[in-house]
């Protein structure tokens, strides 16, 4: 299945992704709105996007109560707005992090814009991309414990 | 529907004293005249803080703003000004950082934010979208930068939150202590963080889920993907991305203005052993960027060996890089990576520690100040353990480096020598480049309206030396020929008001400005497009010379005239010696003429004109300054000044 993945050492951590996102999704300017949120940690000189990864098999979907939350056939979660009560089950479920509270208080996610993910054409450094992967489970921990042993910092 | 696009519309005022804050409107025509930014922050202080304010105490203001650009997905949109009247040099303090600071502001919804009085107790305060709360800051009085934020973002216990801190500097009073964000965005210059500390204030922390919207979606779309491709194409996008401001060292070598050993030469030997392509081949790890930027140009690094083995940051720029190694004479890298590390955990302004320190150790060598007087400590040129030590002295204001911790023009005062050699403007401590070989930036340093410092103009075409950029841009071939007079007050004068706009709509001036990639045309555009408001080129460059022009004011009523636009003596008087600008000089008079003639402000007295001020939409100002209605020279003299420019000019460093 066609993934984005991301390279953790490539982040500038300059979050030019969340305002593409947020801007072709919802027309204004919001990190908040973004289906892509880069974390941080100035520390140690690490960013590191955090998006639906597109799980085989999906928590957020599996535990919401109202059967809100399907697949398209790109593997992407689709959400039927009808049935979500925008409880935020799914939220607390989803083991990346990857949904947020949208305006209409019912989940937002990545939906690789159609086939198309403008985060990954945008990108400053070539940090994202979009191909085809088995899985990409990597936690943003553990890319930050990988670099910091790379860089040989110890903190 | 927002009453605003581009802007957030609201200021957020701060009251320590009462402990209360209040929420205005943003005044839109104050939007049309000065933009947002440094502008807005300036004619704020010019209409607030008056003339008898002492910098230290509750009645100074200090504030923050963004940008109408800030908080959207135009290129390098991620600036702040924070701005009061300066400890350190007494007249308008300002200055400027990147990082993810100013975003932040503008999702929780300010355009600015001012800061009033004095808390009765140590307070940080957390602004959450529109809950606005002073919290306890005891725990964190002594706390370094670092200290700081980690505590502040632990007990606020969400680690997206933005902060801008001060270190134990500030809190010791040395003057010219900065505001950190993002630990290694500083807002350094001026003391700002000496205000903020004076204030009872340790840390800004910031959320904001709020968003930004624009006036025209499609064509501000448009105009950033067309920056987008310029910066990409552009041929100092790979030198910029790979080593951002450092790439300049080498240059600033080969041309002969890297000020060397308190510029007494401006060509260091171990120039290559502490350049920014050392620091890439050897030290980066990783590109870091400021909110929204396409190119980004920070860096990560780490030292792997030696005595500073595992020390790791983000940075350094080229100006704390520089003042760290040949302005001290040090050629060992990782001294220098160390010095600057310390003066950002410590919240300390790199340049001006640098220059105090730089200025030590000539007095030293020179025989005018002993060993004994520094604290025993070996003032001799690239000794790192003296360096060191001052640095950690002056953040505590311990013996020697209480002496130093005012800046370098106090410092002379305080010794009763040594003041000539004091490398500053109006108590600004100059950058790292020197004048006598790049006329237009010196002409800069003279005049600025921070002090001696190149961020007000930054004339960067320069560089090129290249007589055509002249010819087409000005008129005059000379104009960006880096060792010649001659249309040097016409150049000046039009990158001042350009700096002036980049300021005050919080891009980035490294692209924006050195690159060229957004001249007063395309600033219209995409002001129209983000804002609504239609302004011609000409008006953007007018908002930018009304900012110069009330800055300017708000100095001429501390008592500022023409003979505070000088230069040190060494300049003016001594030749360099070697490299690619050897046996010049730098002779200011006839670019300080030139200047004013550009600018509309008086000759003699270094005020602008009535007619120039009235011109800017500024009689109240030309009013409060008593300026006279007629031509200069009558016999009413203007209440600001008392007696200077009548007969010889005498500069105020000689």
């Amino acid at each position: 299945m066609k993934r984005l993945l991301v390279r953790a050492e490539s982040c500038a951590g300059c979050r030019f992704c969340e305002m593409v996102c947020s801007f072709s999704h919802e027309g204004r300017f919001s990190p908040s709105l973004s289906r892509i949120t880069v974390i941080k940690e100035d520390r140690f000189g690490f960013d590191y996007p955090i998006f639906c990864r597109l799980c085989e098999s999906c928590p957020p979907a599996d535990s919401c109560p109202s059967r809100a939350l399907g697949r398209s056939p790109e593997g992407t979660l689709m959400l039927d707005e009808e049935a979500c009560s925008g409880c935020g089950t799914c939220l607390k479920a989803c083991p990346h992090t990857a949904l947020k509270i949208g305006e209409a208080s019912k989940p937002i996610f990545c939906d690789l814009c159609g086939g198309r993910p403008r985060c990954v054409e945008r990108c400053p450094t070539g940090a994202l991309s979009y191909e085809e992967v088995e899985e990409f489970d990597e936690k943003p921990i553990e890319a930050l414990k990988r670099l910091m042993e790379r860089w040989g910092i110890h903190a | 529907m927002p009453r605003f696009y581009g802007y957030a519309g609201r200021i957020l005022r701060i009251d320590l004293t009462r402990e209360r804050t209040k929420v205005q409107e943003l005044e839109g025509d104050l939007a049309r005249g000065f933009l947002g930014g440094r502008g807005l922050n300036s004619k704020r202080l010019y209409e607030e803080v008056s003339r008898h304010v002492d910098p230290l105490s509750p009645e100074n203001k200090l504030m923050f703003s963004t940008g109408p650009l800030v908080g959207t997905m135009f290129p390098t949109a991620s600036r702040f000004n924070v701005s009061a009247k300066s400890p350190l040099t007494g007249i308008l303090g300002d200055s400027n950082a990147g990082g993810h600071f100013a975003a932040e502001l503008k999702f929780a919804g300010y355009d600015q934010v001012i800061i009033e009085g004095r808390s009765r107790r140590p307070v940080y305060i957390f602004i959450d979208d529109d809950e606005v709360e002073l919290r306890d800051g005891s725990h964190l009085s002594g706390k370094d930068v670092y200290e700081a934020d980690e505590a502040i973002r632990r007990e606020i216990g969400d680690r997206r939150i933005q902060i801008a801190v001060v270190g134990p500097a500030a809190e010791n009073g040395v003057r010219y202590a900065g505001i950190y964000a993002n630990l290694m965005r500083p807002a350094a210059r001026t003391g700002m963080g000496t205000v903020m500390a004076s204030k009872g204030v340790k840390a800004l922390a910031v959320r904001g889920t709020g968003s930004v919207e624009v006036a025209d979606p499609g064509r501000f779309e448009k105009l950033v993907e067309e920056v987008e491709d310029e910066i990409y194409s552009h041929e100092q996008y790979w030198p910029r991305r790979r080593m951002g401001t450092t790439r300049i060292l080498m240059m600033a070598n080969a041309m002969g203005f890297l000020p060397t050993r308190h510029y007494r030469s401006g060509v260091f030997e171990h120039a290559w052993e502490v350049s920014g392509e050392r620091l890439a081949d050897e030290y980066n790890v990783k590109t870091r960027g400021c909110f929204a930027c396409t190119i980004p140009c920070s860096r990560f690094y780490v030292v792997r060996g030696g005595r500073f083995s595992g020390l790791y940051g983000e940075g350094p720029e080229y100006e704390a890089q520089g003042a760290f190694t040949a302005r001290v004479g040090n050629g060992d890298l990782d001294l220098a990576l160390k010095a600057i590390d310390m003066c950002n955990r410590l919240g300390l302004d790199a340049l001006t520690t640098s220059e105090c320190i730089s200025w030590a150790m000539e007095l030293y060598e020179r025989g005018f100040l002993t060993r004994e007087e520094a604290d025993g400590l070996e003032l001799s040129w690239g000794n790192g353990e003296a360096i060191l030590t001052l640095i950690e002295k002056i953040s505590r204001r311990e013996g020697f480096g209480d002496v130093l911790a005012d800046g370098s023009r106090a410092a002379a005062e305080r010794l009763g020598r040594g003041m000539e050699l004091t490398m500053q403007v109006k108590g600004l401590d100059l950058i790292m480049a020197d004048p006598r070989g790049l006329k237009g930036f010196g002409l800069g340093f003279a005049v600025a309206s921070r002090g001696g410092d190149h961020l007000r103009s930054e004339p960067f075409i320069e560089l090129s030396d290249d007589p055509r950029r002249g010819e087409e841009m000005f008129g005059i071939p000379e104009a960006t020929m880096r060792l010649a007079y001659r249309g040097k007050g016409r150049l000046v004068s039009y990158f001042e008001d350009w700096c002036a706009v980049i300021d005050s709509l919080e891009v980035c001036k490294n692209i924006m400005e050195n690159m060229e990639i957004l001249p007063f045309e395309r600033a219209a555009e995409v002001l129209e497009a983000a804002t609504g408001m239609r302004m011609s080129p000409e008006e953007v460059r007018r908002c930018g010379e009304r900012i110069v022009n009330l800055e300017r004011a708000f100095n001429v009523r501390e008592g500022i005239t023409r003979r505070d636009d000088c230069l040190p003596r060494r300049f003016r008087e001594e030749p360099l010696t070697g490299g690619a600008s050897k046996g010049s000089i730098f002779e200011q008079e006839p670019m300080l003429e030139e200047y004013y003639r550009e600018r509309g402000w008086n000759s003699e007295t270094g005020i602008p004109e009535r007619g120039t001020l009235e011109r800017l939409g500024l009689k109240h100002v030309a009013d409060e300054l008593g300026l006279p209605r007629e031509n200069p020279g009558s016999e009413r003299e203007p209440k600001a000044f008392k007696g200077a420019g009548r007969g010889r000019i005498v500069c105020a460093t000689s």
